[in-house]
């Protein structure tokens, strides 16, 4: 259980380290930013208790946001992420929550499954947070297709996270 | 209250998510300027078109008493009118010789081009030959001074304005009569100077300073400026004043050129005193 927590807050301090430092600097074609940093929210332990998720995901949102001097606009499209979580695990398992294991993870779950988790979620999370940056649907267009390549990116850079720590070995914890 | 506890138990993750997310939004909007200005833009809209609808209904409540300030208004306006004050004033004119009547005569006109910033300025007016105007004829706006006309086409008159090198006009003190002459001597458009004012005189700062009409150009007592500041010489026989001038040159709108109906009687007399 402690070992959780520390693996958690390494990954928090991590993730955020990550993309105020790097991945926000990165802008593909002007339009494609990655938000790796819900991985965090992905990767929670099933068991966390609903109102912890929606604590760490305004933390995390933030965090971001006093990077970024975007006060509340990230905290506002994580929380809402997180927020939807639970609901997204009980559409798309098959079998009870109990059955899925600590944490969701590519190897554990299968492929199809943690596809469209990780998609559902992001694809929610973008959308918030583009729309209430850019504010207005005169863009409605040029912002979804913003929405949609940056999910793209994100989602290439979650399963690669996945496969190079969560590959093998370390999915009892 | 005990089912209502209950109830918040049940539901706390959607009233914590509402918290959290509202929380953020207010963060967002609070310290995002554009964010801002679209909700304002919004919002004011909304309240504004409310706004206007309650002030439409609302206005029909006050209807009679707004008639009763129209009404009041309209009497005022009429007696404002240009009839109700020629019925006046040729109740005293009767009285007087019938000739004072018809000295002056007025050409209104606009002016089409004006400056102020040069040494020597001039003034463009809208009216010409065609309409009756002359050069020498003196150009005023209301009863303050503007200028003199000096050169005229059929549709259009130049006016050498009072601000400028040759511009030199008889004046009088308003309260004593004694005769000046108002210069200026550029840079500010809004103070001219003037110069040979007698020893003896006692001139304060706040005397008014009008046309002798002792030229034909301008009719008697048409306002010039304001004495502002009083130089006194101790080694001179003259002081020097600088005058604050009544006319706004850098707003000149209608303007009216006077004409002389005696112009010529007078110059003739004049001409005929000079033969001699």
């Amino acid at each position: 259980m402690t070992n959780l927590i520390v693996r958690n807050s390494i990954r928090f301090v991590f993730l955020v380290l990550f993309q105020v430092l790097i991945l926000n600097n990165i802008n593909l074609g002007g339009y494609t930013n990655p938000y790796l940093y819900v991985y965090f929210i992905l990767l929670l332990p099933f068991f966390t208790p609903r109102w912890l998720l929606l604590i760490l995901a305004f933390l995390l949102g933030i965090s971001i946001d006093l990077f970024t001097n975007t006060y509340g606009l990230n905290a506002a499209a994580t929380v809402l992420m997180a927020f939807c979580r639970p609901y997204v695990i009980r559409a798309i398992s098959r079998e009870p929550e109990e059955d899925l294991g600590n944490q969701p993870s590519l190897r554990l779950e299968g492929f199809t499954w943690f596809f469209s988790y990780s998609v559902i979620l992001i694809l929610i999370h973008h959308t918030a947070l583009f729309y209430l940056e850019i504010f207005r649907f005169t863009e409605f267009f040029q912002t979804l297709l913003r929405v949609l390549t940056s999910t793209a990116f994100t989602l290439v850079l979650v399963f690669i996270s996945e496969l190079l720590f969560y590959s093998r070995g370390n999915t009892k914890r | 209250m005990r089912n209502l506890f209950l109830f918040f138990r049940k539901h706390y993750f959607i009233f914590l998510f509402l918290f959290l997310e509202v929380l953020s939004l207010i963060l967002f909007f609070r310290n995002n300027t554009f964010q801002n200005a679209v909700i304002f833009d919004w919002t004011s809209g909304i309240s504004g078109g409310i706004n206007a609808l309650y002030r439409n209904i609302s206005e029909y409540f006050s209807l009679k008493e707004t008639n009763l300030i129209l009404g009041e208004e309209n009497a005022l306006l009429h007696a404002r009118m240009p009839e109700a004050i020629y019925l006046a004033d040729k109740a005293i004119l009767t009285r007087n010789d019938t000739l004072y009547q018809s000295e002056y005569r007025f050409i209104n006109a606009r002016v089409i081009s004006n400056t102020t910033n040069k040494r020597n300025n001039y003034l463009m007016i809208n009216k010409g030959s065609l309409q009756g105007v002359e050069p020498h004829m003196g150009v005023i706006i209301g009863d303050k001074i503007v200028g003199q006309v000096v050169n005229v086409s059929q549709h259009f008159s130049w006016v050498l304005s009072l601000l400028h090198k040759e511009s030199k006009i008889s004046a009088r003190f308003l309260k004593n009569n004694q005769m000046i002459s108002v210069e200026w001597l550029g840079g500010d458009y809004r103070t001219c100077v003037v110069k040979e004012i007698p020893k003896h005189l006692h001139v304060e700062p706040g005397d008014t300073v009008v046309t002798s009409g002792n030229s034909e150009v301008f009719p008697n007592g048409i306002l010039i400026g304001v004495i502002d500041q009083l130089h006194v010489y101790k080694d001179e026989n003259f002081n020097t004043a600088t005058v604050t001038l009544l006319t706004d040159f850098n707003a000149l709108g209608y303007v009216e050129v006077v004409v002389d109906m005696f112009r010529e009687e007078k110059e003739q007399l004049k001409a005929s005193f000079e033969e001699l």
